[in-house]
């Protein structure tokens, strides 16, 4: 089992005591295992604790109950900067430093030596294509480049694992798509484990190795999805048959879902079950 | 970067003439002027001159009784002091006691009520008794100026440090930030333009008290000249006087602005958007 680099087991998260009025069940008994290179969607309804599960793998929740090891250590409520890097939203990137400084300081923050700062930001910069901006303040760019950045700032510690999440839910469609050509290829050269959160079919098609498809509230792992398509994927790939395929298969699986978690929306007392 | 846009329309000098005569700051000198004027006007055509003098008197009387008098120049120079005395205690003061307070939750809401609660009193009718406990002397006017000063440094410290976003925070503890990180990293850096709203508040009021407790009781400081020129009807030099300490006002005003813009982080970023545009 040496290849498993994420390893999920059992893992229920209540937030609020058990039997109160505000205690929300996010994740119920859920159990996946991540191999190691393998990128991993999970999609899901909003609300449906896909985030919750990513954030218990980075080890910002501890949950209430199950385990879950990364490498073979648990995690149990700590992060794991030298093995784990996040990328969330672009407005993640602190806007009272430069893009350069936003790198020195992950790279800080993560315990790497001064000397190496440089070096590594730039070659982050430049793989996304960003090398000229990095004395500019993320304000002066635009949402897409931002996320390029950031999605660089995520790269440049050198985890080998990246969970990212929702990271392009800013964007606009078509930004979307060209960032996730870069995200592809990028991720072709560096051989990362990933588990990515969304809640667009189309990204989570035509990015992931298996899609975790995930039921409403109390969030469990209805089915699994492979795609076997190799990476890097290029936008052709979305015009073949088996891609709708893939996505309308995602759809019929999610329809059902969505339509639970807005009727729990409409009424609190079924929410709250 | 959108410059060679801009530049194809019109010839550059035409356009720069154009973004001159365009600009407000020909309203505000013409508006500026038409108020001195009407002043001028009404000063000498209309106007009881033991009450008010046009402003060519007043610049007559600054020129002739208030810029060669040692005694006024000390007084105001004392007045000068006082304030900068007083608005540097309020900085040190406010911002230790806002980041005391802003530092949890906890403390943040056992303590922050008590300061708005204080911060809502109005000052003034404690000035007799400010005045009995520091005396005629420097001291009151300072302890005056710092207790007005001091608040809203404090209140806006607080609202910085409670501001700061989740998702940063999240950011900050997955990259492996310890506590002391995030505070040094994140939590200072966006308190700074909401720290400077509070400075400009806490001068505007550090001022508002020196000046208050200089009026109310004075020995040969500024207020004791200004109560002499007006008792003995004399407005002209009274005006130059007060002119001067508006002149104070708007420097100590200035210099704030002039550290907001350049210590800021977001202000620093409008002057690199110009010079990368110049590049």
């Amino acid at each position: 089992m040496n290849d498993i680099a994420i390893s999920i087991r059992n893992v229920t998260q209540r937030f609020g005591g058990e039997g109160q009025a505000d205690s929300v069940l996010a994740l119920d008994d859920v159990s996946l295992d991540i191999r190691k290179g393998e990128f991993v969607c999970l999609l899901g309804p909003s609300g449906c604790g896909k985030s919750t599960l990513l954030n218990i793998v980075g080890g910002l929740f501890k949950p209430t109950t199950g385990t879950c090891t990364v490498e073979g250590r648990a995690v149990n409520g700590e992060p794991h900067p030298d093995k784990i890097a996040f990328v969330f939203q672009e407005s993640t990137l602190f806007p009272w430093y430069t893009v350069i400084e936003n790198f020195h300081i992950a790279l800080k923050f993560q315990g790497i030596a001064r000397t190496e700062w440089d070096d590594r930001a730039m070659a982050a910069l430049r793989a996304v294509g960003m090398a000229s901006f990095a004395r500019h303040y993320p304000e002066q760019l635009s949402v897409g480049m931002r996320q390029r950045v950031n999605m660089a700032r995520g790269i440049c510690v050198g985890t080998d694992i990246l969970l990212m999440d929702e990271p392009f839910a800013a964007l606009d469609e078509q930004t979307r798509m060209v960032l996730g050509e870069d995200l592809s290829q990028l991720l072709a050269a560096t051989k990362k484990t990933i588990v990515f959160v969304t809640h667009s079919l189309a990204e989570a098609v035509f990015l992931s190795d298996r899609i975790a498809v995930m039921t409403a509230r109390p969030g469990k792992i209805k089915t699994i999805i492979d795609v076997n398509e190799p990476h890097p994927r290029s936008p052709d790939f979305m015009l073949e048959s088996r891609f709708s395929e893939l996505r309308n298969e995602c759809y019929a699986l999610l329809r059902d879902e969505i339509r639970a978690t807005v009727a729990a929306q409409r009424d609190p007392q079924v929410a709250g079950s | 970067m959108n410059a060679p846009v801009i530049v194809a329309s019109p010839p550059a000098a035409a356009s720069k003439w154009r973004a001159i005569l365009q600009s407000a700051l020909w309203l505000r000198i013409g508006l500026l002027a038409a108020i001195v004027v009407a002043l001028e006007i009404y000063g000498r055509i209309w106007a009881d001159p033991a009450f008010m003098r046009p402003p060519t008197a007043i610049f007559e009387a600054l020129r002739k009784e208030i810029l060669p008098e040692p005694k006024v120049i000390a007084a105001l120079y004392m007045c000068v002091a006082e304030i900068a005395a007083a608005y540097a205690l309020s900085i040190l003061f406010g911002v230790l006691i806002g980041l005391a307070v802003g530092a949890s939750r906890f403390s943040r809401g056992a303590f922050f009520p008590i300061v708005l609660l204080l911060y809502a009193i109005p000052q003034v009718a404690l000035l007799p008794l400010v005045i009995l406990m520091f005396g005629l002397g420097p001291a009151a006017k300072i302890a005056f100026g710092l207790s007005h000063g001091i608040f809203p440094i404090i209140v806006n410290v607080v609202a910085g440090m409670r501001d700061v976003k989740e998702l940063h925070m999240r950011a900050a503890l997955s990259m492996g930030a310890s506590r002391v990180d995030i505070v040094r990293y994140v939590v200072l850096p966006h308190m700074v333009p909401s720290l400077f709203t509070g400075l400009r508040l806490g001068m505007t009021m550090t001022l508002l008290g020196v000046i208050l407790a200089e009026l109310y009781v004075s020995q040969g400081g500024v207020g004791y000249y200004t109560r002499v020129f007006a008792e003995s009807y004399n407005p002209a030099p009274l005006f130059a006087l007060i002119g001067c300490l508006a002149a104070i006002a708007i420097a100590f005003n200035e210099l704030v602005r002039i550290a907001e813009h350049n210590l800021t982080p977001g202000k620093r970023r409008t002057h690199a958007l110009k010079a990368s545009v110049k590049e």
